[in-house]
């Protein structure tokens, strides 16, 4: 792990707390940026490696809570929250909107760098994946528009003729749209395809009985 | 005629009846002797003037006194007096006559049929009793009794005469003597002797006059006959005719029977002493006979028939004069007073009662020198309110003609003027032209003044009907209106000519016109229910009165029917009964607005319903409350409520200055009701200030001050544009009344608002020293410095351990260790300090109201947690120095304690606060009965805590701020279960001894 390929966000409003963790992360040779409230760190500009957020609950403009329900919508990396005083009610509360892990201060080094740790790798992976899921859209959307039409008859298991049938063309017409697909979405095989149309959320819409459902 | 019906006995045959009445009609014998001694008298008389040789007589005065007997007497009786005749007529035949007995006999006979013949005769011509008194009666009797009777006695006398041959006379020969001797004695003897008999009680009375004429008549009779008679000195002896005739016709029947009687008398005498005309020789005497049996019967008839016609003549006069004397009397005595007029309108006749009315006794009385007389009796007789009137009808009527009739007041002779109904009329000839006008008047006084009490009677029946204060009404059957009272004409305003006019739907428009629209159709609906099924009406509606306003009436009908049942009219009453609904309403208004009242919980609220409330009770656009703090109008709170009229101005919110009218209200403190006009007339009126074009227009004023319970002006409510009308004495109550309650809602809120001040300053210090909230504040201040102080140790450490060691980069963590751990201190030190600072504001008072004031401030939680309270806190405590609002804190962290220990328990929940004087000290205890303490000493601890979500700060403050005080807190366990809190408070030694 090195100083550069990741970034650890810290957001109290106490300076002291700001301070410390800064000297702390700096001694384990982490690069750390600290904000002083909830807005100073969503005006800021975050570089786009993988990260985590260091954030305490009580905030002067809006609480540390309040602001992991609004972020959860986009993206953002793993949370850690730390509070002076922690009540049950709210630990819950930040663990089931997906925090990595809940701090009462005064905390152990050992707990937040385990913590760090994990969040950094969580984020580094989700981040790869996402990388893979937007090329895939890329290629999809690279796809002629009897393509898309095609692809998800093909992936329902629909034998060619049936499928050649359903869109009105010929069998061989089919054929090659069906090469031009597993080409542009590099699938190695059918079964690839399958797996890369699930990941792109399209729907089965047929089924190779005759006469099968429709919905 | 008398039946002695008596005697009759049983057994008696038929036959012996006329007998018995012939007995019982037996004639007195003084009677019969009269009779038969006339009779006999008369066959004298004959006897006497039978002066010609050879015929038996010349007059036979018996058959006149035979027949008329026989005529006056009844015919039972007539046996009795044919066989005294008999006895008689043979008596004369043998003194005088001297003829064969059986002759005599046979004669007599023939005299009885003739008397027979001739009373039956007359008395069927002409019934009885035979008067003899009119002309027809005369003829009969001289023609049946004096011409055909002797008939009888002539055929059967001379039969016998010839017969017998006395005196050589044949049948024919002595016939026509026969025949008229009998009639002359007839006609001579039988009018005197009707006239007698008839005549013998009731003689009638001459006057010396008609003695005298009698007389003198007499005279000149007696004087004439003697002359005419002797045949020396006059030719005729019809001379006699004139003086019978004038006893005929002065003195009737008697005249003629004396007359008749002195004639024959002197003939009689005159033929015998041989000096009368009717004497003659021989060969004449028997000529002569006849002349003189003519001259007598002439005279006789002629005599008769004169005083039968004078006789009719005198009873047709007799009857005028009854009759017009009837008429007279019927004119005097009909009740109706009687005038007569010329054509030209003179008076000339009065009858008497109408004399007697004006009480005079000629009509020429009304005679005035310069004036007619009809002018002159009325302006005399009539009232003089009516006399022109009358005069002028009268003229009329002669002008034209025309029959008139009025009434007027004729004054009667007392003085009285009484009122008469008069008429009159023309009477006219075959012509038409006018001869007399007759003109009536009755007494009508009494009926006029029974009229008039009517008409009183009626006025008063009207009167009342009008007055009454009610509004009346009928309706025919079908519920046609055909008649309201004044009142009810003057309430709703209407022609009344309007209702008039028939037709339902006509009925039905103007009720719906004159009804609230709310109330039309169950008006409507429930009047026609009524009018069909004959129930009575009873309803409550409002009627639109004549200034467009609606009023509550109570109104009820009820049929009046006929004997079979039959609805006649229907009478209704209505009476105004708005103000007693409008008093309900007000009071249902006033009792809505008390409870809504009592659910407000602010000024604002309070004042906004007491607004709301006065329009929607009194009924107004506008209604405004302003409220005053100690009367400045600086501070004043305004709260308004306008209707929909004035939305526009619901924004307008200036705060009067307090110098116009309002102010005077509040300085008055009392109420004020204005119309517009009045309101801008008003000296204290200023306008609307410098808000005039803002400022909703006051369409009259009504405003009430506010006034506190010290009688103090705490501001005035006011309302103004009336729904309906001006503001009355009414709202003005209402408007008094809203004011005060609003006044007293106003106190109490304000009273309210100063308890939740007090309130809310406890619940900041409670706050302050609320567990949760205290820990968490601290623990935040303590956590922060230690967070920063655990972290860079760790930075220091690592660098101190890394290869090669930072050592700058931890001596500067090392010098913010220190920093951040002295600013953990001073966290403690500063909570310290919290509790101790408050020293120099201690004062001395007594715990009692200490303890009171903090109950009071738990009283809504205690409500809530639904704890009972035991205190008992020792009367005359003596002072202490405390920190009140310290000291609160701590009782109300204890009672909060005791209270929330006590959340689970089921049983009772009884909180004990108990305060009392020991030695030095008060102390006070605070026990619960909730579960007990566990660890009675460690409890004090700072951050101990046996709560859920508790930081254990509590009692280890209240530890301090009672030892800070001076004083001890401790726990113990409570008997028979839960804890107990104590805490002591120094008494305040040079104060209280």
């Amino acid at each position: 792990m090195t100083a550069h390929d990741h970034i650890v966000f810290i957001v109290d409003d106490d300076e002291r707390i700001r301070e410390a963790l800064g000297e702390l992360l700096a001694s384990h040779g982490m690069r750390t940026e600290a904000f002083g409230s909830a807005g100073d760190y969503i005006n800021a500009d975050k570089p786009q490696v993988p990260a985590c957020l260091i954030l305490d609950v009580e905030l002067p403009d809006i609480n540390g809570l309040e602001l992991q329900r609004q972020i959860a919508t986009g993206d953002h990396p793993p949370i850690i929250f730390i509070t002076g005083h922690g009540d049950i009610p709210s630990s819950v509360q930040a663990i089931k909107h997906g925090a990595v892990d809940f701090l009462t201060k005064p905390f152990s080094d050992a707990d937040l760098l385990a913590a760090i740790t994990a969040a950094i790798a969580q984020d580094r992976g989700r981040r790869s994946e996402r990388a893979g899921l937007d090329a895939l859209k890329q290629r999809y959307l690279d796809l002629t528009p009897r393509e898309r039409e095609v692809l998800p008859l093909v992936v329902s298991g629909l034998l060619n003729k049936q499928a050649a049938a359903q869109l009105g063309i010929s069998e061989v017409t089919l054929q090659i749209h069906r090469r031009n697909v597993m080409q542009k979405m590099a699938a190695a095989s059918l079964a690839d395809l399958v797996r890369i149309a699930e990941k792109l959320d399209i729907p089965i819409t047929h089924s190779r009985r005759a006469g099968g459902s429709r919905a | 005629m008398r039946f002695n019906h008596s005697g009759i006995k049983v057994g008696r045959t038929r036959l012996e009846q006329p007998m018995m009445d012939v007995w019982s009609h037996r004639p007195q014998i003084l009677h019969l002797a009269l009779f038969f001694a006339a009779y006999v008298l008369g066959c004298g008389f004959a006897q006497a003037l039978a002066i010609v040789p050879g015929i038996t007589v010349s007059i036979w005065p018996p058959a006149g006194v035979f027949i008329a007997t026989l005529i006056l007497t009844s015919p039972y009786s007539w046996p009795w007096w044919v066989l005294a005749g008999c006895l008689a007529e043979m008596t004369g035949q043998i003194l005088w006559f001297h003829s064969p007995p059986l002759a005599g006999f046979l004669i007599y006979v023939g005299n009885a049929l003739c008397a027979i013949v001739g009373a039956t005769l007359v008395n069927r011509a002409f019934g009885r009793p035979v008067r003899l008194e009119t002309l027809r009666e005369v003829l009969a009797f001289v023609v049946l009794g004096a011409g055909v009777a002797p008939l009888m006695s002539a055929t059967v006398g001379s039969a016998t005469l010839a017969w017998f041959g006395v005196k050589s006379q044949t049948f024919a020969g002595v016939w026509p003597l026969f025949w008229i001797g009998d009639a002359t004695g007839i006609l001579l003897v039988a009018p005197l002797a009707l006239v007698v008999i008839q005549h013998w009680r009731n003689r009638t009375k001459f006057s010396a006059v008609r003695w005298v004429e009698a007389g003198s008549l007499g005279l000149i009779f007696l004087g004439l006959a003697a002359l005419s008679l002797k045949h020396d000195f006059l030719l005729s002896a019809y001379i006699i005719m004139p003086p019978i005739l004038w006893a005929a016709v002065r003195f009737e029947f008697k005249g003629v029977a004396v007359a008749l009687t002195l004639l024959a008398l002197v003939t009689m005498t005159l033929t015998i002493s041989g000096g009368s005309q009717f004497v003659g020789d021989p060969e004449t005497q028997r000529q002569k006979q006849v002349m003189l049996q003519l001259f007598l019967a002439i005279s006789a008839f002629s005599a008769l028939i004169v005083a039968a016609i004078s006789r009719q003549h005198q009873q047709a006069l007799l009857a005028l004069r009854d009759r017009e004397q009837e008429l007279s009397q019927l004119v005097d005595m009909v009740p109706v007073h009687i005038r007569r007029l010329t054509p030209e309108g003179k008076p000339t006749f009065f009858n008497k009662r109408l004399l007697d009315f004006f009480g005079m006794s000629d009509i020429a009385q009304l005679d005035k020198p310069d004036m007619n007389r009809l002018a002159a009796a009325i302006q005399t007789l009539v009232h003089p309110d009516d006399a022109p009137r009358l005069l002028a009808t009268v003229h009329t009527s002669l002008a034209t003609g025309e029959s008139f009739a009025m009434k007027y007041r004729m004054r009667r002779a007392d003085g009285a003027y009484r009122w008469v109904d008069g008429r009159g009329e023309a009477v006219r000839d075959q012509h038409g032209a006018i001869m007399q006008w007759y003109a009536i008047s009755i007494d009508v006084d009494d009926e006029m003044r029974a009229q008039e009490d009517l008409r009183d009677r009626e006025r008063e029946l009207s009167q009342l009907v009008d007055m009454v204060p009610s509004l009346l009404w009928r309706l025919s059957p079908n519920g046609e209106p055909n008649f309201f009272n004044k009142r009810t004409i003057d309430f709703l305003g209407l022609d009344v000519a309007d209702y008039d006019k028939p037709g339902a739907s006509r009925l039905k428009a103007t009720l719906t016109a004159i009804i609230h629209p709310d109330d039309a159709a169950g008006m409507i609906q429930t009047l026609n229910r009524c009018l069909v099924s004959g129930e009575h009406f009873s309803m409550q509606y409002r009627l639109r009165r004549a200034d467009g306003l609606y009023r509550w009436v109570s109104a009820r009908a009820e049929p009046l029917r006929d004997e079979s049942g039959h609805i006649v009219q229907w009478y209704g009453l209505a009476h105004d009964i708005d103000d007693q609904m409008r008093a309900e309403e007000a009071l249902r208004g006033l009792a809505i607005t008390a409870i809504a009242l009592n659910a407000c919980r602010s000024l604002d609220e309070v004042l906004r319903t007491i607004t709301d409330r006065a329009r929607e009770i009194i009924g107004a656009h506008m209604a405004v409350i302003g409220t005053t703090v100690d009367q400045r109008w600086a501070q004043a709170i305004q709260a308004v409520s306008l209707s929909q009229k004035y939305a526009a101005y619901r924004g307008f919110d200036a705060k009067p200055d307090g110098s116009g009218i309002y102010g005077l209200v509040c300085n008055l403190n009392r109420s004020l009701r204005l119309t517009e006009a009045e309101l801008k007339d008003h000296p204290a009126w200023r306008g609307y200030g410098g808000h005039a074009d803002q400022h909703p227009p006051l369409r009259g004023w009504l405003a009430a001050p506010l006034i506190d319970s010290n009688g103090q002006n705490i501001g005035l409510l006011q309302l103004s544009d009336k729904d309906q009308g001006e503001f009355t004495a009414e709202d003005e109550g209402i408007a008094v009344q809203l004011a005060q309650m609003a006044s007293l809602a106003i106190t109490e809120a304000r009273l309210h608002d100063k308890l939740r001040l007090a309130q809310e300053t406890l619940a900041r210090a409670s706050q302050a020293a609320s567990l949760a909230e205290l820990s968490a504040s601290v623990a935040h201040e303590v956590n922060q410095p230690l967070a920063a102080i655990v972290a860079n140790s760790h930075a220091c450490q690592r660098w101190l351990t890394a290869e090669p060691p930072n050592l700058d980069r931890a001596q500067k963590t090392v010098e913010r260790i220190i920093r951040d751990a002295n600013s953990a201190a001073d966290v403690v030190s500063r909570i310290r300090a919290l509790f101790k600072q408050s020293a120099e504001t201690r004062t001395s008072m007594p715990l009692d109201s200490v303890i009171a004031e903090a109950l009071n401030l738990m009283a809504e939680e205690t409500a809530r947690r639904r704890i009972r309270l035991d205190v008992d806190v020792e009367s005359d405590l003596p002072l202490v120095s405390l920190d009140r609002v310290q000291i609160q804190q701590v009782l109300v962290n204890l009672i909060r304690n005791g209270m929330e220990a006590m959340d689970a328990a089921a049983n009772d929940r009884l909180l004990g606060i108990r305060t009392r004087r020991l030695g030095d000290v008060v102390q006070t205890e605070i026990t619960d009965q909730g579960p007990g303490v566990a660890f009675s000493d460690r409890i004090f601890e700072p951050f101990f805590t046996t709560k859920g979500n508790g930081m254990g700060m509590g009692l280890a403050i209240c530890r301090s701020i009672v030892e800070a005080h001076g004083g001890r807190l401790w726990a113990d366990k409570n008997e028979p279960y839960g804890a107990m809190f104590a805490f002591t408070l120094p008494v305040e030694m040079n104060r209280s001894t």
